[in-house]
């Protein structure tokens, strides 16, 4: 295939516009689609800094009080908003510690099934889950996990067992969250390895097996390596939603023994910001999160780089 | 002549106040009539209930439409919001610009925000002007709920509130057939209320068989407050005085109000006895597993809305518990929890429900007054309320209004239309007695002597709120959904805690929600009440 970014030799740009504008042109849609509906909304982070209005544009109001960080204090002298970084954090690093290399096995174990059938009917199973939202696990959870009454509660009681607080202690809690996230998410994150694995040279396993290699060792220095690149990607883009939560997942899940975990920011937002009608404080914790975000995924872009790997960019 | 009066009292109106941009153009009113054609949007809750009928458009806003068009010369357009998500709606109406000209809506922070943004239309010059031109309303509302939320200080009124016409909240019900089967008597005191949740208990396969297993003696939700008033407001000293009510009464649980907690250590030790439902911390809001088991028969006792367990026709918990377990079988209102004074005391709000407002970008104001006035005449709001006699409801010998279940045209999308008459909610025919009779009428499942009984118990000896009008509490604004979410959250904990753990929860917890704003709330209102009251 022709490389698309190179000018084609001695041609002059107008002669190169001629060959290509239909392409330029089929960018411009999702182009005007992200200045409009990405960039615009942007002028409005300034109203975290302005006084709480949003029936006028926020240009228009007055600088909120003390040169205008009067929400970025008040959110910081919050503890429900401390508690919420924490959690936040702590929840987030969890997934990633557990739930990020969660996809990686399943996707080197799909790989080495060797029925077809059984193989793509496994991927189908794995992939469903995704498809259910939180709210709907949430209520599965409940009829699963619950106390007293929870079926699998029911049957460890049955088999002469103690029954496991799952959903009411907050540690248990927090090993259900990360969990039910592995559940749900790590089948359907196995597409992009699965993608990549097909991608791998085979003469490297035929080269390998012929050295000798067993299934795991050919598993750990083919199939990974292989791999690296697109884990490097994947794992800079989760760094850059470090400080981002979610809302329907632990809305869904929490419930009143445990928010003293289960609180995390989008949470404090939507108790404080929307429906306490403050709106430049939810604006100003967002814009908290987007810098700390930014600084995290530009941070692991330049040690992935410095380290060899080619990074986002 | 009128008009010479009008406009002589228009005059000195714009001389004291100097409001000249809001009188700039005054409406030519000739009897209550505009001379030209005006035009309102109304705010219509959308219950999007099956087999509905449109809510922007149907038998009822046609009567509404035709009689504003004679009456006042006023067209209506409703603009139907969802009842559910109501606030959130409202609040993307109100940010762009596109409210309805008369908006309605429970929470009245949702309007002091808007007011303070300047996003709201003050009511008091215009109620002043016309206030001989508005009757209707004055009779239902009185001054007492027209000027509910006037501030003192600037004199400015944001909303009218609507009238409760009836004041009914919560009743603690238990299984009549139980209570026989196991020779108890009702129980009057709260020993006696304990006795016979351990009875319950310890009796379980005589009153369940083989689902002895399931018994539940008493049942509650994360909600406690609520769902546990009768019984810890009790602990309230019959001594309460009206200042310390209205200074520590700003959540309307009354989790502040002094020994509260001494009716939670209560709930905290039946927890312990395994005598209350021990998975209720973990069911969210509106799920309805606690339903299914007062459904199946499982529960003993509980506290709910007044008339929780016989709503909902052929599928309420009555019908359901009667299908299962016989004609004898239901759940009976009680009162077993007397106060420190011997009195069984019930803290009910003052008379007040739906707050009415206009937006800012409203044009019409004496139009969406004219407006309110039409749903408050007594002949436009008991049409609305009961509609057609023998189509909706027909009337009995003795003077009760029968309600009558219908489809199609003429469905009321919400209990009397309650959506439509926006200044009352309740049944109110004109004639008190004529009131308790219907109310007993509109549940045809159940026998009525179990509404009676839930209908009078519920407010017996009860003390009403009342309206301190001191102006914005500043340290309230942004608080009415932290500060309830924060107790239901230490409150869930506490009765689930083990018995020698409990002071600690609780005290963590309230000392949480004090620092959180609880107590600033508590000092600014102290402050308010010395200065307007003291």
């Amino acid at each position: 295939m022709r490389d698309l970014r190179t000018r084609p030799q001695g041609g002059s740009t107008s002669s190169y516009l001629k060959r290509y504008w239909t392409l330029y042109l089929m960018l411009a849609l999702p182009l005007a689609f992200i200045i409009v509906f990405r960039y615009f909304p942007m002028a409005y982070i300034i109203s975290a800094f302005k006084v709480n209005n949003i029936l006028q544009p926020p240009w228009h109001l007055p600088w909120a009080r003390n040169n205008g960080f009067e929400w970025f204090i008040k959110a910081f002298n919050n503890r429900d908003f401390l508690y919420a970084l924490r959690n936040t954090l702590t929840l987030n690093l969890l997934d990633l510690l557990v739930g990020f290399p969660a996809p990686i096995l399943l996707a080197l174990i799909l790989n080495e099934l060797t029925f077809k059938r059984f193989k793509r009917i496994t991927q189908t199973v794995v992939y469903l889950p995704h498809f259910l939202s939180w709210i709907i696990i949430s209520g599965l959870a409940l009829r699963l996990l619950a106390f007293h009454d929870g079926l699998l509660n029911i049957l460890l009681r049955q088999l002469g067992l103690q029954a496991i607080p799952f959903l009411n202690q907050p540690s248990y809690w927090v090993a259900s969250y990360v969990g039910l996230g592995i559940w749900k998410e790590a089948g359907w994150n196995t597409i992009i390895y699965l993608a990549a694995i097909t991608a791998i040279n085979p003469e490297l396993y035929e080269a390998a097996a012929a050295d000798g290699a067993s299934r795991l060792r050919r598993m750990w220095h083919v199939t990974l390596p292989g791999l690296r690149p697109t884990i490097i990607v994947l794992l800079i883009m989760s760094l850059g939603r470090i400080l981002g939560s979610e809302f329907d997942r632990p809305y869904a899940l929490s419930n009143r023994l445990v928010t003293s975990v289960s609180n995390v920011i989008s949470i404090f937002v939507y108790e404080y910001g929307i429906r306490g009608m403050q709106f430049s404080l939810s604006n100003a914790v967002g814009l908290f999160q987007s810098v700390i975000g930014l600084f995290f995924l530009l941070g692991a872009n330049t040690l992935a780089r410095r380290y060899g790997e080619r990074g986002l960019w | 002549m009128k008009r010479t009066l009008a406009l002589l009292l228009l005059v000195s109106l714009l001389a004291t106040s100097g409001l000249f941009a809001a009188f700039a153009e005054t409406p030519d009113i000739v009897d209550g009539r505009f001379t030209t054609t005006r035009s309102i949007t109304v705010e219509i809750f959308d219950r999007a209930n099956e087999g509905g009928s449109k809510p922007e458009d149907n038998f009822y806003t046609d009567f509404i439409k035709q009689g504003m068009l004679d009456k006042h010369n006023v067209e209506v357009t409703f603009i139907p919001v969802p009842r559910w998500t109501e606030v959130d709606v409202l609040n993307n109406l109100l940010a762009a610009g596109d409210a309805p000209d008369i908006c309605v809506t429970y929470s009245y922070p949702t309007i002091q925000t808007y007011a303070e943004m300047g996003g709201v239309t003050d009511l008091a010059p215009y109620l002043a002007q016309y206030k001989d031109q508005l009757p209707n309303l004055w009779d239902l509302l009185g001054d007492d709920n027209i000027y509910w939320d006037l501030d003192p200080e600037r004199g400015t009124l944001w909303a009218v509130e609507a009238l409760l016409h009836m004041n009914k909240r919560i009743n603690t019900f238990v299984r009549e057939d139980w209570l026989k089967k196991l020779n108890l008597e009702e129980p009057r005191t709260l020993e006696a209320f304990e006795a016979m949740l351990h009875a319950f208990k310890d009796n379980a396969q005589l009153l369940l068989g083989e689902d002895a297993d399931k018994i539940i003696p008493y049942s509650t939700s994360f909600d406690v407050s609520w769902r546990n008033d009768h019984l810890i407001t009790s602990f309230v000293p019959e001594s309460l005085s009206d200042k310390e009510a209205y200074v520590r009464g700003f959540d309307d649980r009354r989790v502040l109000f002094p020994n509260y907690k001494e009716g939670v250590r209560v709930l905290n030790r039946w927890y312990n006895d395994g005598l209350v439902w021990q998975d209720f911390p973990v069911y969210p809001a509106g799920d309805n597993t606690e339903d299914n088991l007062l459904k199946a028969g499982y529960v003993g006792a509980f506290t709910h809305n007044w008339d929780y367990p016989y709503r909902n026709g052929e599928d309420s918990i009555h019908a359901n518990i009667q299908r299962a377990y016989g004609p004898e079988a239901g759940y009976i209102a009680v009162e077993p929890f007397p106060n420190d004074a011997g009195i069984y005391r019930k803290f009910l709000a003052a008379p007040i429900d739906r707050k009415v407002f206009f937006p800012a970008t409203n044009t019409e104001p004496v139009a969406s007054l004219f407006y309110l006035d039409f749903i408050s005449t007594l002949k436009n709001r008991l049409f609305l309320q009961i509609g057609e006699e023998g189509v909706t409801h027909e009337v009995m010998e003795n003077g009760a209004i029968k309600m009558l279940p219908v489809q199609g045209e003429k469905i009321m999308n919400s209990l009397t239309n309650i959506d439509y008459t926006i200044t009352i909610n309740g049944l109110d025919t004109g004639d008190s007695e004529r009131n308790v009779l219907s109310t007993a009428l509109g549940y045809p499942t159940v026998d009525a002597r179990y509404i009676e009984r839930a209908y009078a118990l519920t407010s017996n000896e009860a003390r009403y709120g009342k309206n301190y009008s001191v102006g914005l509490i500043q340290a309230e604004l942004g608080m009415n959904t932290v500060l309830p979410s924060k107790r239901d959250t230490f409150l869930t904990q506490s009765v689930v805690a083990p018995v020698d753990q409990f002071d600690a929860v609780y005290d963590a917890g309230m000392d949480d929600y004090l620092a959180s704003g609880g107590q600033a709330i508590i000092d600014e209102r102290t402050e308010a009440y010395e200065r307007y009251y003291e």
